[in-house]
C-alpha cells in the first residue's frame, strides 16, 4: 500500500467506564492520574485501539508530529520499545514534549479560567507552537511503539482549584501525526537508513527514480552491446 | 489540469433535500452523496482519462473544556456550542468531527491496529481555519485517485448533545476538499509520473512537458 499520510487522535472521552474502544457518541471526561504516563492506544483511558501499536516486517513508520492539550500540565512521550524518546540532559526520564510547546488544538488556550457560568477554558491566548519534531521518529520493522501522555495537575476540579468550578472535569487530548510506509517502500525506507538519508515521501520518490534510471541506463547498454555484437 | 474544490455543509439542500440532523450523529457520512447537507448527484469517479489528486482535507474543529459542574450549558467556546441550555456543559465545544477518505472501498486513514478508523481530527485539520484553531496536519504525500477508481469523503461527527435536536444550522459542521483534478494528456503524464515514482503535481507535470518538447529538439 505504498507510503500514507496517518494520524491518532486521543481524548480522555469515554460513554462508559473508563475507556472504550474507538470512539461513541456523546462521551464524557474522565478522570486521569496524576503523573503518571497513560498509553493513548491501550492506556484503559479514553479511545483505545484493540492492540499496541507495532510495525510489522514489511512496515516502517516515521512519526513527524505530536501534540498534547496545553492545560493541567499535560505532555507527551514517544516510548519504543521499551526506550522513551525524550530524556533529562542527565539521562533521567521526564514527561515528554509539553502540551505549551506543543499545542493541540493550534491556538488553543494555555490555562483553564472556569467561571460559574460559561464553559471557558479561555484567557485570550492563542498558544502556537514552540516545537516541530525535526529530525522525525523512526519506527524500525518489527518494533512496538506507543505515545504517553501524562499531565502534572489533576483534571478534575475537585482535586485542582484551579480549575475554578466544583464538581467538573476537564477534557484533554493528544495527537500524533505518522506517515506509515508498507512493502516496497519499506524496504527502500530501510535502504535509506543504511545510505544515512532521511526518510520522507520524497527521498522515497528519489530512490525509486534512482533505481529505474539504472534499470534503464544498464538496458540501453545492453541493447547496444547486442546492437555491436550483431554488426 | 485544474485546482478543483468541494465545501460541504451539513445544513443546505442541495440535491439531497435534507438537512442534517443529530439523528445522523455516529455514522460516516459520504458529502458527496450521504443524502444529507449539499450532494452532488453521484459519487465521486474517475474517467479512464482523469487523474485525481487530493490535496488537503478539513472539517469543523472541536476544543476540549470542562464538563458538568458549575458550567452551563447553552453557551458557546471559540465560536463552538457547548450544549443545550437544559443541560450542563458536554466537555467538549463543537462536533467532535473527523474526515476519512475512501478509495472505492477501502479507508485511507487507519488505526495503529490497522483497523480503519474516522479520520483526520477537525481540531487537527480546521475549517474554517482561524486564529483560534490552525492546522497541525497536512496531507502529504497527497492521495491519488487513479482512473476509473471511485472516491469518497466522509464525515463522522459525535458529538450531538451540542446542538438542539432536530436540524443543524448552517456553519455547524462543514467540510472542505481541495484537489486537483488531471485531464487528457496531463493524466496520461500523471500517470507517467506515478510510474517513475515522481510526485504528482502542477509543477511537475509541466516539468515532464517540457522534457518532451526538449527531447523532440523543439
Amino acid at each position: 500500500m505504498s507510503m500514507r499520510s496517518q494520524v491518532y487522535e486521543w481524548a480522555n472521552l469515554s460513554t462508559s467506564g473508563n475507556f472504550m474502544l474507538r470512539r461513541g457518541l456523546n462521551a464524557t471526561a474522565v478522570a486521569v492520574p496524576v503523573d503518571r504516563e497513560i498509553s493513548v492506544f491501550t492506556g484503559q483511558y479514553g479511545n483505545n485501539i484493540t492492540k499496541p501499536a507495532e510495525t510489522t516486517a514489511t512496515q516502517f513508520v516515521v512519526i513527524e508530529d505530536l501534540a498534547a492539550s496545553a492545560y493541567v500540565g499535560g505532555a507527551v512521550q514517544v516510548v519504543i520499545n521499551t526506550t522513551s524518546y525524550f530524556q533529562n540532559p542527565d539521562v533521567t526520564q521526564q514527561a515528554g514534549v509539553p502540551g505549551t510547546a506543543s499545542p493541540y488544538p493550534r491556538g488553543s488556550s494555555d490555562t483553564v479560567t472556569g467561571t460559574a457560568t460559561a464553559s471557558n477554558v479561555d484567557n485570550g491566548v492563542q498558544l502556537l507552537n514552540a516545537f516541530e519534531l525535526t529530525p522525525d521518529v523512526y519506527v524500525l520493522p518489527g518494533q512496538v511503539w506507543d505515545m504517553r501522555y501524562s499531565q502534572s495537575l489533576s483534571n478534575v476540579s475537585a482535586d485542582n482549584g484551579a480549575l475554578g468550578v466544583t464538581g467538573s472535569t476537564l477534557a484533554v487530548a493528544a495527537f500524533v501525526k505518522y506517515t506509515l510506509y508498507d512493502g516496497p517502500d519499506a524496504l527502500i525506507a530501510n535502504k535509506l537508513l543504511e545510505l544515512g538519508v532521511t526518510v520522507n515521501p520524497n527521498n522515497v520518490d528519489w530512490y525509486k527514480r534512482t533505481l529505474i534510471e539504472q534499470q534503464s541506463a544498464a538496458a540501453s547498454a545492453a541493447a547496444a552491446a547486442a546492437a555491436g555484437g550483431a554488426q | 489540469m485544474r485546482s478543483q474544490v468541494y465545501e460541504w455543509d451539513a445544513a443546505r439542500t442541495n440535491v439531497s433535500g435534507t438537512e442534517m440532523t443529530t439523528t445522523q450523529f455516529g455514522s460516516a457520512l459520504s458529502i458527496f452523496v450521504g443524502g444529507f447537507g449539499n450532494n452532488i448527484t453521484k459519487p465521486a469517479e474517475t474517467t479512464a482519462t482523469q487523474f485525481c489528486v487530493i490535496e488537503d482535507i478539513a472539517v469543523t474543529p472541536s476544543a476540549f473544556t470542562m464538563n458538568a459542574g458549575d458550567i452551563a450549558g447553552g453557551s458557546s467556546y471559540r465560536g463552538l456550542p457547548t450544549g443545550p441550555t437544559t443541560q450542563d456543559s458536554t466537555g467538549i465545544a463543537g462536533p467532535r468531527a473527523y474526515v476519512q477518505i475512501r478509495i472505492n472501498t477501502t479507508d485511507y486513514f487507519l488505526d495503529p491496529d490497522n483497523v480503519g478508523n474516522d479520520g483526520v481530527p477537525g481540531t487537527a485539520s480546521p475549517y474554517p481555519r482561524s486564529v483560534n484553531f490552525q492546522p497541525c496536519f497536512n496531507l502529504y504525500p497527497d492521495v491519488y485517485v487513479l482512473p476509473g477508481q471511485t472516491w469518497d469523503v466522509r464525515v463522522t461527527a459525535y458529538q450531538s448533545n451540542n446542538y438542539t435536536a432536530g436540524d443543524l444550522s448552517a456553519g455547524d459542521l462543514q467540510c472542505f476538499v481541495k484537489y486537483t483534478l488531471y485531464d487528457g494528456p496531463d493524466a496520461l503524464i500523471a500517470n507517467k509520473l506515478l510510474e517513475m515514482g515522481i510526485s504528482v503535481n502542477p509543477g511537475n507535470v509541466d516539468w515532464y512537458k517540457r522534457t518532451l518538447i526538449q527531447s523532440q529538439g523543439m
